[in-house]
């Protein structure tokens, strides 16, 4: 067989560039000039990046993950009948359907991922023979607005930006208020430091966001859409872009779509690195071009919004449930779920896990199934301690709580939020002083200073934890702490604000004991906080080899090359970097 | 040194976008967006340029430029180096890569982000969506992921001679 007759598949989301990507495609090319390759989108087994799929010429498809460019010509060896599978690598072939690594995909419910990895992003026919564009034209010929508004009501889906407001209702608080025009922005701002599902559908199947907003924009009577995507996406805003001119091109965005009187287009605005505009009165001021602060509500978007128009703005993931609910029914929608909250939720695993990527399930699951059947467990082998849910504006969860479901109602009595899809998974080495501190940091610098409380709150709670951690603070401190939770949730304008605390508020009533040990013992059980730790050569490990030295960035560390145990570590100067630990690969250094 | 890196700025130049992009207000954060795409930050005859010829105020581009994290108002170096620190990077070590490249650039001084030769300006983002390669950054326009300290000072070093630049500290 010749190399000719073999497609290639390589994912190319910003995470497969990340791991590589670029160098497989050139192994491949250089294996043979004229290989056929495309690129995908992210499919989300970010653990397995590179991610290569070969379709050979009978039409079987192989999946191989974690590929460099040593592998590849393995892979092509094989597919030419030359070599081995190199069974190491494989996710799925036609003999090979339950492996481990296939099963990550196996226990999802993908609706609103339904495309992504699978389709090239950039091309417009790939998503139209996934049916694609099937549902708007549905939408346009068949249904009135308040149908449209019917059956996503029936679907029950709820806003996956993180406030889980009802959709429908939203939509008819816009469709019924007046005005010669109305905007639909598409919010991509994706905020949370941890979370990517935004990015990951925005980059790799746009045209299901474009399919979203011409729905949405159907249903409340828009004819101009804005999408706000982040800075840091600019392989989402390119995607984004090409999706916009193809769907023109084939009269889907324009006047008159599809023949109709229905008219609709999109513009991209991209943010500018600001956390604050994912809220909505922000997120509409920086598109006037103001700084984003947010505004007191009512009057809400929906009566006046944008150039005081009335505006909906819908997340991302949820304008990319909507072609599939037009398409199956809200009903079926519902019929995964629980009463509380119904459909699925995509949820974006990183941290101390085995398997990190996106994830998306049925409401109702277990937290503990999306970390142990999908996310296999703990990446370090050292016991998981907790997940953050929610990013800055959400909680720690335990893992005695680990059997909670994923739901709006359950997730909330944990102290902490659904959010925007989030899941950081922590094993005993992150210090959870130090992760409140962290998001106090990121809230403090992100607050607009509009509200007293949310300005110099945080701030005052940001010192109190830096106290905590540099092992000054004294057991009252704790006290303060939770007078100023209290305080900033009552005293705030908006949603930055009001839930800024809860990351200490959670840590703080399930890690108590760490908080204890920093302030009374002096020590950090994690063993992160510079102040409270040292970090000391043991004599008898130290084989001589120099890396630490060469590496400490502020020369502490002497020895004589090539003597063993000579190296030791001047405490004076130290600063706990943490550097000679990661160099030294006889595990010579102790951290306490 | 930063004196030595300030961009030269063409007057054409900037009244051809405000020209493409608009000169009302709603245009300042895309106008600011294109000018500091072009020279890494925003010069202050930029800024007077787009004050004289639209009828975007001082006080509101300063305003936003402040108010934006994206944007700078301090010349970069020729290549920009941004370090991930997102929750996902913050708990997988990201503040190790910060330490390790400011070392091998010899950038000791806390107020500084651009090595004395002017080659590279490390900056802090927010998540870049790659969370579970933590930790990440990004050279030029090149995401890196699954990095330690001496991975990442490895990265710079190859992007460094790729590009005829010294990196000060060589080990
Ligand atoms: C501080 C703050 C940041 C927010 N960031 C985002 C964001 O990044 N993305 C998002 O979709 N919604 C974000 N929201 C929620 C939005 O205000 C809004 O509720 C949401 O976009 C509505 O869309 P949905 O109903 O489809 O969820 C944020 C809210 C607050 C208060
Ligand atoms: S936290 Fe660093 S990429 Fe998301």
């Amino acid at each position: 067989m010749d190399a000719d007759n073999l497609n290639v598949i390589v994912g190319e989301g910003t995470c497969g560039i990340a791991a590589g990507s670029k160098e497989v495609i050139d192994a491949f090319r250089k294996y043979d000039p004229e290989i056929n390759i495309r690129t995908v989108g992210c499919v989300g087994m970010c653990h397995q990046e590179v991610i290569t799929e070969i379709n050979d010429n009978n039409g079987n498809r192989f999946l191989y993950g974690q590929v460099t460019k040593q592998v590849v010509p393995k892979i092509i060896r094989y597919h030419m009948g030359e070599g081995n599978l190199p069974k190491d690598h494989l996710i799925f072939s036609p003999e090979e359907q339950s492996s481990d690594k296939w099963q990550y995909l196996g226990n999802q419910t993908r609706i609103a991922l339904r495309n992504v990895g699978l389709m090239d992003p950039a091309s417009i026919s790939d998503y139209q023979q996934r049916d694609g564009y099937k549902a708007i034209k549905k939408v346009i010929e068949d249904m009135t607005p308040e149908q449209v508004i019917g059956e996503v009501e029936a679907s029950h889906l709820r806003g996956r930006g993180g406030a889980g407001f009802p959709t429908h209702l939203k939509w008819n608080f816009a469709r019924q208020s007046e005005g010669d025009i109305k905007y639909l922005i598409c919010n991509g701002d994706e905020g949370d430091p941890g979370a990517f599902m935004d990015r990951s559908l925005l980059e790799g199947d746009p045209h299901n966001i474009i399919e979203g907003m011409l729905i949405a924009a159907y249903a409340i009577g828009s004819s101009m859409g804005y999408a706000y995507i982040r800075a840091e996406y600019p392989l989402a805003v390119k995607n984004f872009g090409k999706a916009i001119a193809d769907a023109h091109e084939q009269n889907i965005l324009g006047k008159n779509i599809l023949g109709s009187d229905f008219s609709f287009d999109i513009k991209i605005k991209e943010g500018a690195g600001a956390f604050v505009c994912g809220e909505e009165t922000a997120l509409i001021a920086s598109i006037e071009g103001e700084r984003g602060m947010p505004r007191f509500k009512p009057p809400f978007p929906a009566i006046k919004g944008l150039f005081g128009k009335p505006t909906i703005i819908n997340n991302v993931e949820t304008l990319a449930n909507l072609p599939w609910i037009i398409s199956n029914g809200g009903a079926a929608y519902a019929a995964y779920g629980t009463e509380d909250s119904k459909g699925t939720k995509v949820f974006a695993l990183a941290g101390a896990i085995k398997k990190g990527g996106l994830v998306e399930v049925p409401m109702g699951t277990k937290i503990r199934d999306v970390l142990e059947s999908i996310g296999g467990g703990s990446s370090s082998g050292k016991p998981l301690k907790a997940v953050q849910l929610g990013g800055p504006s959400g909680g720690c969860i335990p893992e005695k709580l680990f059997d909670t479901t994923i739901e709006y109602a359950a997730i909330n009595a944990t102290g902490a939020i659904m959010g925007s899809g989030g899941m950081i998974v922590m094993d005993e080495t992150t210090c959870m002083v130090d992760l409140a501190r962290y998001f106090l940091s990121f809230t403090q610098q992100e607050s607009c200073g509009k509200c007293t409380f949310c300005r110099i709150g945080t701030l005052r709670m940001k010192e109190l934890l830096t106290k905590i951690c540099d092992g000054n603070a004294v057991m009252g401190d704790l006290d303060a702490l939770d007078e100023l939770t209290e305080q900033i949730k009552k005293a705030s304008l908006c949603g930055l604000g009001q839930t800024a605390p809860n990351p200490v508020a959670t840590t703080l009533k399930y890690f108590r004991n760490e908080y204890e040990a920093h302030i009374k013992d002096k020590r950090c059980p994690a063993a992160v906080c510079k102040s409270l730790i040292t970090h000391t050569i043991i004599p008898d490990t130290c084989t001589g080899c120099s890396l630490c030295d060469i590496q400490c960035p502020v020369d502490a560390i002497t020895g004589q090359k090539k003597v063993k145990g000579s190296y030791s570590i001047d405490q004076a100067k130290c600063i706990n970097c943490g550097m000679c630990f990661e160099v030294c690969n006889s595990k010579a250094i102790v951290v306490e | 040194m930063e004196k030595a890196l300030e961009a030269k700025v063409e007057p054409e130049v900037i009244l051809g976008w405000i020209e493409k992009i608009g000169g009302d207000s709603s245009s300042t954060v895309p106008l600011l967006q294109a000018v500091q795409s072009e020279y890494g930050y925003l010069p202050r005859e930029a800024m007077d340029l787009i004050i004289q010829n639209s009828d975007i105020t001082g006080s509101q581009a300063y305003g936003v430029a402040t108010f934006y994290s994206q944007f700078r108002l301090k010349p970069v170096g020729r290549h920009i180096i941004r370090i991930c620190h997102g929750t996902a990077c913050h708990v997988s070590g990201a503040d190790r890569l910060k330490t390790s490249l400011r070392h091998i650039l010899n950038i000791s001084d806390e107020e500084q982000d651009t090595a004395e030769n002017g080659s590279y300006t490390i900056e802090e983002v927010a998540c870049i969506g790659c969370c579970s390669q933590a930790p990440v950054m990004v050279v030029s326009e090149d995401v890196l992921g699954n990095l330690s300290g001496a991975a990442a000072q490895r990265a710079l070093k190859k992007h460094a001679r790729q590009n005829d630049e010294i990196v000060t500290n060589i080990l």
